[in-house]
């Protein structure tokens, strides 16, 4: 009874969705997710559909079953070649949940990813209490900060290809001490986007979106202008510099002022290192996806 | 007057934390939804509370129970008529005070309980936020109560019959605006949450747990605009009305400028703010102390 009350009053609620982009749909799946009617989630566990735009190339086949499976029963995914009337299909979707349709099952068994490899009387690895990859999951480990030499924890990780505040594909494999990056590579690049994601407006809202004005980046995918203040003075200058002179702050500058920007990426790896976290999204935010993906591929090259 | 005052606290932050979400949405999207606030709560009921692999499981239920119970004893000492509050302590800005401080203790048990990256470098990163916020905060109160020489919230709207502090110390509420979108995790100062880390100390949040999370956010923006409003402007000093009404119009007024801050300035790095407020804000909040000390003397 209660339960059927709170779904009715739920189904007017735009559908919680989980975006897993792949090649050639950024553009599409941003304006699709600008959308009122839409609500676009931040981390899977607060979505219940999960939006799987494009064919994921076979290597983040693992990683896209792993964030579907972080989403909150009941959920639903939704496979989108960019054409039709997603919008209504994935609030039919969201509905069927609500009216107690069926919620999809887990895709991985729940195991850790790794068998046991550990040293030390408890298989922990590492030394003493820290450190070592127990079951594959890395564990923190004392190392000298990079800004004073006091030692710190130390975390490595891979973040990606499907991390929200990441290029969709782009895999990092990252030391972060705290939130300072101490080392950073690139473990596979971001997938191929049309022209169209280097747009003026695309690219203003992903950076106006990581600067906390997230209201203002769907304004921006609407066609509307942005009303937040300080977007500009919130970007450290000299962050991200190219070759050309120019700077994150100086980019968005551009980019809110509806110019295309044609500037050469740095290796990433070198870009972001000695950032903070928040720095190092708002560095690879900054650059038109197409240069960032050529800077991607040319160290993988290298 | 006071059998009916634990029923005006309990209204009061009911009331207030459906209309700071209906706020929300209106300045966010221009839609005049008043049900919205209801209906996005039943969504997050209907769904799975999904737990990460050992989680410090107690702090990651008692974390939004707190949050709430803060933002509760905060209000409290709120006076609802002159002379009226639930608990008329004489250092009622120093039980705000704790109520500031032990909120940096729960968003830090909140992204540090789910034993994952995100949500653990979130509340790092907001511990270090709000230490220098709270500072300036106490400057900032601490000013207000002079020209009341006590620290009690009824002596503070006491003081204020013949000139709102607003107009005494105009620096006051800008500055103690700061404090309450830190208390709030909010735009520029959501370093707890941001977009940057997934959500933050909420990235692992669903279900039940995220709502009262969400929950609780918002009863913290109705304690915080009511003890500004009591604080800077006259609380429920005022003509015609009754006390309360007065409060909770002035508690309105500021729960709006609160959440329109939130959406409409941008949020600046971490190490940059820290800067900003060690180097900028936190000599300035002395410099207002200094200044409402000279003119008390």
């Amino acid at each position: 009874m209660a339960i059927g009350w709170l779904s009715r009053l739920a189904a007017a609620t735009p559908p919680p969705v989980f975006a897993a982009v792949g090649p050639g749909l950024l553009p599409a799946t941003e304006r699709l997710l600008a959308r009122p009617t839409l609500r676009r989630c931040g981390s899977p566990r607060e979505a219940a559909i999960l939006l799987v735009a494009g064919t994921i190339p076979e290597p983040a086949g693992a990683a896209l079953d792993r964030v579907h499976d972080q989403l909150p029963h009941p959920r639903a995914s939704f496979d989108w070649d960019g054409g039709g009337d997603a919008e209504a299909a994935i609030g039919a979707l969201w509905r069927g949940l609500l009216g107690g349709g069926a919620s999809e099952p887990d895709r991985l068994p729940d195991e850790p990813p790794n068998s046991w490899r550990g040293e030390g009387d408890h298989g922990q690895g590492g030394e003493g209490m820290m450190g070592g990859v127990p079951y594959g999951r890395p564990m923190a480990m004392t190392g000298d900060d990079l800004r004073d030499g006091l030692s710190l924890d130390l975390y490595t990780a891979r973040i990606g290809p499907f991390a929200p505040m990441l290029p969709p594909g782009l895999q990092l494999s990252a030391t972060l001490q705290g939130d300072l990056v101490v080392t950073a590579a690139v473990a596979r690049p971001p997938f191929e986007q049309p022209a169209e994601a280097d747009a003026p407006e695309a690219c203003a809202a992903r950076l106006l979106r990581l600067l906390g004005l997230g209201g203002d980046a769907d304004r921006l995918l609407r066609g509307g202008r942005p009303r937040g203040l300080g977007a500009l003075a919130a970007i450290p200058t000299g962050l991200a510099a190219d070759a050309q002179g120019g700077d994150a702050r100086a980019r968005l500058r551009a980019w809110l002022g509806g110019e295309m920007v044609d500037v050469v990426c740095p290796d990433p790896g070198d870009l972001l290192v000695g950032l903070e976290w928040h720095e190092a999204t708002l560095a690879l935010a900054s650059f038109p996806p197409s240069a960032l993906r050529r800077a991607t591929q040319a160290a993988e090259a290298a | 007057m006071s059998a009916t005052l634990p029923l005006l606290v309990l209204l009061t932050l009911a009331a207030g934390a459906w209309l700071a979400a209906w706020l929300d949405r209106l300045i966010a999207t221009g839609r005049i939804e008043p049900l919205a606030p209801l209906r996005v709560g039943a969504a997050l009921l209907l769904r799975q509370r999904v737990t990460t692999e050992a989680p410090d499981a107690m702090n990651w239920r008692l974390a939004p129970a707190w949050y709430l119970a803060l933002a509760a004893v905060g209000l409290s000492v709120v006076p609802f008529a002159p002379g009226a509050a639930l608990i008329d302590s004489p250092v009622g800005i120093v039980v705000w005070g704790s109520c500031e401080a032990l909120t940096v203790v729960t968003v830090f048990l909140h992204g540090w309980s789910p034993n994952a990256p995100f949500p653990l470098i979130g509340a790092y990163r907001y511990a270090a936020i709000g230490l220098p916020v709270m500072l300036p905060s106490m400057f900032v109160l601490i000013a207000a109560a002079l020209p009341a020489e006590s620290l009690s919230l009824v002596a503070v709207v006491e003081s204020q019959r013949e000139a709102w502090n607003l107009v005494r110390q105009p620096l006051g509420l800008p500055l103690f605006l700061l404090v309450g979108l830190t208390l709030t995790l909010r735009g520029p100062f959501d370093y707890a949450d941001g977009e940057d880390l997934a959500g933050g100390t909420s990235a692992e949040d669903s279900g039940p747990g995220r709502a009262l999370w969400q929950l609780a956010r918002l009863a913290m923006l109705v304690a915080f605009s009511a003890m500004a409003a009591a604080v800077f402007l006259g609380g429920p000093l005022g003509p015609w009305l009754p006390g309360p009404v007065w409060l909770w119009l002035k508690t309105a007024g500021i729960m709006a400028l609160t959440v329109a801050a939130g959406h409409w300035l941008a949020r600046t790095t971490p190490g940059r703010m820290l800067t900003l407020l060690w180097v900028g804000l936190l000599p300035l909040s002395f410099l207002h102390l200094a200044i409402a000390g000279a003119l008390a003397l």
